[in-house]
């Protein structure tokens, strides 16, 4: 696996020339107009939204932190298959501008609508309310198809997180040591990421082509840091994996920074979300017997979605079991709004170990804002975009961020 | 300070009339009725029981409105707390206590029921309190001991737990945890591995485990049509809901032989209703039933189907629709039911 070299970023702005320094960040809103030139796009409008600020980003698509292997523009092989080339080349650290997201903000059908609060209750709710946040905002152009729309704006936001941690290339670097072979007498602990992949705006993509048709496979966690699996998906807004939250996949990092600590860290394995009650046995079969193979003593798993994406970790952590793998699985809560409803809609029959990222359901009070990016109105509640809203924790942007992301959890309160 | 309580009770135990007048609609009389009295007695001087609330179970059960002009009643007496049941096992009874519980609390009023613990209307109860009772109207009094002493010491303002016979759920919350949830999965597997194997952060759900009736002889049987495949006339006249139902819908088909194509549809909104459109026997097999019918394969088609839409529905509703949809296929006589399901 190749390492990881942080550049954080403390301030940011809008100026004449994309660089960094000294923790500043400055774009070039013409750098933003390239990267998004396409023929399916009339134009995009770049502006920053910052930790703190009186401002609601609405209709959020996809997140996307700034990250590049090298100068040009397939970035030294960064975001393979879209950017980079496939396979991927070995070597070369992995470039990243740490406190910062590219989003895009705006009308796609099907999408369902997700907010992010820069302060007030919800910003602690969402990742992204404690990041500095450059949205775009875009108008398609006349007689674009909403497929090419979505195909150009993925294209841009990639092309844009290169071009911006291009800037920060030729600094000195950071520490990340690349992982080392650790003591064998530590349990070998792996994690296997599903991810939803059911059509159309409902897709992720790895290594730049649909997974949807693809069986569970190893990946080098390297080649995830690169952007690897990138975000197509655009359901569930609290309950979905932005290509930020891949970039930096959560439990792959937390089984890397304890390797040779108390565990060995044994493999990512990512799996297709199936529509299909069938092919979601045979895949979550595949997926065990995958873990067997490499040896795994324990497995963390995570998932994309509510509902039926709960029974692809169920039957995983079950089949696990079977094999005498341990398992923790990753859920939401689906509990109602006065959170007593049963938690879950497809629970594992024979492994139970559980970790809660909160009740989808329960109700949250935002204030008022100064002003939105990304739309004038919150349709899915009909409310004014800055109105102060009434909403469930389920319109948050990542809020029970599925794959371990966020701090949100449930606890039982006696009344 | 006398604290205000008012008690809900039952068509039956309010003193109106049995099975007769389950039909009754919501009312209040004042003071203690029935078990009321000696609730009172057990309450003491510090609560008074201002008014006793009632309803029909049918109505309370079936008519979408009732839990709500129940609440209403109770809020015009201005009460401290709300007293329900006790309804041991009864399911019409239970659920109606449940609902209206939790229709109380929402309004902020704080509410008690008393159910046994296999009543149906457990989970419906919301964020009220549910003290078990006993299994039948035989326990009335250890039923209505429990509940004086849980009711008084909510007055008092301390929380209601186990030890009080508290059963059902407690609400759980959203809070932030110190570790995101990556490092907590990690850390919860190695405390398993080690281990600790129960740890889990989310209970499992225990769902109800149906063992199917013993099977009947069909040629003697009377046969009922149901579906949650969200089956409605064109038109959808009474707006069932494409997801999260919260009721369920009955329609004649009484004399029909079978679904005429433009005539019926679906509303479900979670799979796609082309081919269930193009031929509502699809969903409903109404054509195949009345020619086994005619053969004497079955003894009889019950003349209404029942209808819900099984998208997204939470358990405690499926669960009251399933309470009901029993009942009244009972008191219709039918004996067995086919149930398509999408």
């Amino acid at each position: 696996m190749d390492g990881l070299i942080s550049h954080p970023v403390h301030r940011v702005s809008l100026g004449a020339e994309t660089r960094y320094a000294g923790g500043r960040l400055t774009v070039d809103e013409r750098d933003a107009h390239a990267a998004f030139r396409d023929a399916a796009l009339a134009g995009v409008r770049v502006t920053w939204a910052s930790p703190g600020d009186r401002v609601r980003i609405i209709k959020v698509l996809d997140a996307v932190e700034p990250r590049t292997k090298g100068p040009g523009p397939d970035g030294g092989g960064i975001f393979p298959g879209f950017l980079g080339p496939v396979p991927p080349q070995a070597g070369g650290a992995t470039h990243v501008l740490t406190g910062v997201a590219l989003l895009t903000a705006g009308y796609l059908p099907r999408a369902q609508e997700g907010l992010i609060d820069m302060s007030g209750p919800g910003a602690a709710l969402s990742p992204f309310g404690s990041t500095h946040n450059l949205v775009v905002e875009f108008t398609p152009a006349p007689g674009a198809s909403w497929e090419s729309v979505d195909v150009a704006l993925r294209k841009g936001l990639l092309t844009l997180a290169n071009r911006i941690a291009q800037s920060a290339l030729g600094h000195s670097r950071s520490d990340h040591p690349p992982i080392r072979p650790s003591a064998a007498s530590l349990p070998r602990i792996g994690a296997i990421t599903n991810l939803q992949t059911q059509g159309t705006f409902k897709d992720v993509f790895v290594y730049g082509q649909s997974f949807a048709r693809e069986a569970p496979r190893l990946i080098d966690p390297g080649d995830l840091f690169a952007g690897a699996v990138v975000s197509g998906q655009y359901g569930h807004p609290a309950l979905k994996n932005p290509t930020y939250v891949h970039q930096n996949n959560p439990v792959a990092t937390e089984l890397l920074e304890r390797d040779g600590k108390d565990l060995t860290f044994a493999g990512v394995i990512i799996s297709p979300e199936p529509v299909d009650q069938a092919a979601k046995e045979r895949i979550s079969t595949q997926a065990a017997a995958l873990c067997a193979e490499l040896e795994m003593d324990g497995v963390v798993l995570t998932k994309e979605g509510g509902g039926n994406a709960d029974a692809d970790v169920a039957l995983k952590m079950d089949a696990l079991e079977a094999l005498g793998i341990a398992s923790v699985g990753l859920f939401a809560e689906m509990g109602g709004p006065d959170g007593t409803a049963p938690p879950l809609v497809v629970p594992p029959d024979r492994a139970t170990g559980m970790v809660s990222t909160g009740n989808y359901d329960e109700i949250v009070m935002l204030p008022e804002m100064e002003r939105a990016l990304g739309g004038e109105t919150v349709d899915v509640l009909t409310a004014p975009a800055t109105a102060s809203l009434t909403a469930p924790t389920a319109v948050i942007y990542c809020s029970l961020s599925p794959m371990g992301a966020g701090r949100l959890t449930c606890r039982e309160v006696a009344q | 300070m006398t604290a205000r309580v008012v008690h809900y009770l039952n068509q039956f135990f309010a003193g109106l009339g049995g099975e007769d007048k389950a039909g009754t609609e919501p009312g209040a009389k004042p003071g203690a009725v029935g078990p009321g009295r000696k609730l009172q007695e057990l309450l003491g001087a510090d609560a008074q029981i201002v008014a006793t609330v009632y309803c029909g179970d049918d109505y309370a059960a079936a008519e979408r409105g009732a839990p709500a002009a129940i609440v209403q009643l109770v809020a015009k007496e201005r009460p401290d707390l709300l007293i329900l049941g006790p309804a041991f096992t009864s399911g019409r009874y239970g659920v109606a206590c449940a609902l209206v519980a939790a229709a109380a609390q929402r309004a902020g009023i704080s509410a008690i029921a008393s159910l046994h613990p296999d009543n149906p209307g457990l989970d419906d109860a919301g964020t009220a309190a549910v003290i078990a009772s006993g299994a039948s109207v035989r326990e009335m009094g250890p039923s209505l001991e429990r509940i004086a002493q849980a009711a008084r010491k909510r007055i008092r303002g301390e929380p209601l737990t186990e030890a009080d016979g508290r059963i059902g759920k407690t609400p759980r919350k959203n809070v932030l945890a110190k570790d995101r949830s990556a490092s907590r999965g990690v850390n919860l597997l190695l405390a398993r591995m080690a281990g600790d194997k129960e740890r889990t952060e989310v209970p499992v759900p225990r769902f109800d485990r149906i063992t199917p009736a013993p099977p009947v002889d069909p040629a003697k049987t009377r046969v009922a049509l149901l579906t949650e495949g969200g089956l409605v006339p064109n038109g959808n006249p009474d707006r069932l809901e494409s997801a999260r139902a919260t009721r369920w819908l009955r329609y004649a088909i009484g004399g029909k032989t079978a679904l005429a194509p433009g005539e019926h549809m679906s509303v479900h909104g979670g799979f796609s209703t082309v081919w269930a459109n193009q031929d509502p026997h699809r969903m409903l097999p109404l054509d195949v039933a009345r020619e086994m019918e005619k053969e004497g394969a079955i003894g009889e088609l019950f003349g209404e189907y029942f209808v819900t839409t099984g998208n997204g529905t939470t358990v405690p509703n499926a669960r009251r629709f399933g309470v009901e949809w029993a009942a009244e296929l009972r008191r219709a006589g039918v004996q067995a039911a086919v149930l398509t399901a999408t």
